[in-house]
């Protein structure tokens, strides 16, 4: 049995182990995220960086390391966070605490590596607190540049400041800065709680309108509801009630229908009835008519015929009597003139025949003349007193037949005083004759009117004697034998 | 690096440090960027050309002539 092979394959298996161990302990490889920092003998870093300090750089392969006369070292090209916290002042001088994050790493060219490895190689994990250190000032100088209003809303303007403020020294430290991002401010003096506030009363104050808005239009349509509502209630309840009442009335109605009819029929009834009185009433009015008034208008028409006649009879009889008392005046008064003429021409006659024989004839012609013209116009004047007398008394007998009596009575008495003047008369006309008896010769113009109208005035004057003596008769009116003196006092005035 | 473009990220002007991006080394790098006509302000968004790179992260660069 040859053990050679196994031994020849252990030898070669041990040798390869070997070789792989020793590759292994020369060749390095640099992952992605780090660069390898490869210092000692032989290290030579490219053509341009011939006047390095002596180091190669080695990204993203793999290389020999002697061991023993080179030395690998590896540099982390991952991302790194500083955490930040700054007590500082805005550019308004609002002082504020920031809290922020820079995000930083070594720049991926040779020169960032180099910088970078040349200052942090041994101190990779104590970068962060220099870089904490490097920014805690760069950003109090950021912060210092900036409103708090930029610092919330100004992104731009951040990076910005931030490039501007601390390129320069993170070109010196290999670094570059991926981002920086503010965390939070703390704003003591209440500034951005104040700087949300009016737009936080104007959006609360809107939503104050609007809620008082809507809770006034949803009142609004509530009261609308409710008061249609109620309308309608209302109006349910009229219509109720209507209907109520016309049921109650068709109720009443029907149950009145039976009583309504029955006095309704009696209503006829007493229609006819009424009705039959009515024709009773007018038959018996009728029958008054025919039986009492028409004979009792006749008796009255009789009776007021009858009057009439009467009173027209007696009137007439009135009339006849004051006539037949006027024509007894007239009557009376021409036989007592006649008689005074008859007397007076006597007495004239026995005068002149006693008086001289020549002288007397004339003057007994002319006195008789005279006389016979006397008696005529005391006969024409005796008739025209008893017609007015007369006048008189028939005026007065139409008025009141018995008062006209008397009155016609009275004119009798007058037509006794006229009498008894009559009687006297041949004595008035003897004084009147006298005034013509102192008279020689008498020329007498107007021949007997001229007469006439002498005696006229002579009797004139006598005649207001005769008024006053009628007077005085009738001051003493049954004393008839006073007569003669009133008269001889009528006649003594007269001349 | 020169000649290569890239987009602006910061804006780039007097007084201020830009920031550019551009493609290098199979990756996009940020570099800081400076204008090369003074007073000259390019906007965030713009295309520019890499015209002088000082390492390690400096670039100054003008507008592409897009």
């Amino acid at each position: 049995m040859p053990t050679e092979p196994y031994l020849v394959a252990g030898v070669v298996l041990a040798a390869l182990v070997i070789l792989i161990l020793l590759f292994k302990a020369v060749w390095r490889v640099a992952e992605p995220n780090e660069a390898l920092i490869i210092s000692g003998l032989g290290a030579r870093g490219r053509t341009e960086l011939t006047d390095s300090l002596g180091f190669k750089i080695i990204t993203g392969k793999g290389t020999s390391v002697l061991p023993g006369f080179q030395t690998a070292r590896r540099l982390r090209l991952d991302s790194r966070a500083a955490n930040l916290q700054v007590s500082c002042v805005t550019q308004q001088g609002i002082p504020v605490v920031v809290r922020g994050v820079v995000i930083y790493k070594v720049g991926d060219d040779l020169h960032s590596i180099a910088n970078a490895a040349r200052r942090f190689l041994d101190q990779q994990d104590s970068m962060n607190g220099a870089i904490h250190e490097l920014f805690t000032g760069h950003l109090r100088s950021i912060i210092g540049n900036l409103t708090v209003e930029d610092l919330i809303l100004n992104r731009e303007r951040l990076t910005g400041e931030t490039r501007a403020s601390a390129a320069d020294e993170m070109i010196k430290l290999g670094l570059i800065v991926d981002s920086l991002q503010i965390q939070e401010i703390d704003d003591e003096t209440g500034y951005i709680t104040n700087l949300g506030k009016p737009h936080a009363a104007r959006i609360a104050a809107s939503a104050r309108i609007a809620e008082a808005q809507r809770d006034q239009e949803a009142t609004e349509a509530e009261q609308v509801a409710a008061a249609n509502k109620a309308a309608a209630w209302r109006d349910a309840q009229i219509k109720q009630a209507a209907y109520q009442a016309e049921i109650d009335e068709a109720q009443a109605r029907s149950r009145q229908a039976g009583p309504l009819s029955e006095a309704s029929a009696r209503q006829e009834v007493v229609v006819q009835e009424t009705r039959a009185a009515e024709l009773e009433a007018a038959l018996a009015e009728q029958r008054l008519q025919a039986q009492v008034r028409k004979p009792a208008d006749a008796r009255a028409y009789e009776t007021v015929t009858l009057s009439q006649a009467e009173r027209d009879a007696r009137i007439a009889q009135a009339e006849a009597e004051a006539r037949e008392t006027e024509l007894r005046a007239v009557a009376q008064a021409s036989q007592v003139k006649q008689a005074a003429a008859a007397e007076a021409e006597s007495v004239r006659l026995r005068g002149l025949a006693a008086a001289e024989a020549t002288k007397a004839t004339g003057l007994g012609e002319a006195e008789a003349a005279k006389a016979r013209g006397l008696a005529a116009a005391e006969a024409a004047k005796a008739q025209g007193l008893a017609e007015a007398e007369a006048a008189r008394a028939k005026g007065l007998a139409e008025a009141d037949a018995i008062r006209a009596r008397s009155e016609a009575l009275a004119e009798n008495q007058e037509a006794v005083i006229a009498q008894q003047l009559a009687e006297n008369w041949p004595r008035i006309v003897e004084a009147g004759a006298r005034a013509f008896g102192n008279v020689d010769h008498m020329v007498v113009l107007n021949g007997a009117q001229g007469i006439e109208e002498m005696l006229a005035k002579a009797l004139t004057l006598g005649g207001t004697g005769l008024g006053l003596a009628r007077s005085l008769l009738n001051g003493a009116a049954p004393a008839s034998g006073g007569g003669p003196e009133a008269n001889g006092k009528a006649v003594d005035p007269a001349p | 690096m020169v000649g290569k473009q890239g987009r602006v990220t910061g804006r780039i002007g007097p007084g201020l440090v830009g920031e550019v991006m551009v493609e290098v080394r199979g990756g996009v790098e940020a570099f800081y960027a400076h204008s090369t006509i003074p007073d000259e302000v390019i906007s965030t968004g713009s295309i520019v050309v890499v015209v002088e790179y000082f390492p390690p992260r400096t670039v100054y660069v003008a507008r592409a002539l897009v």
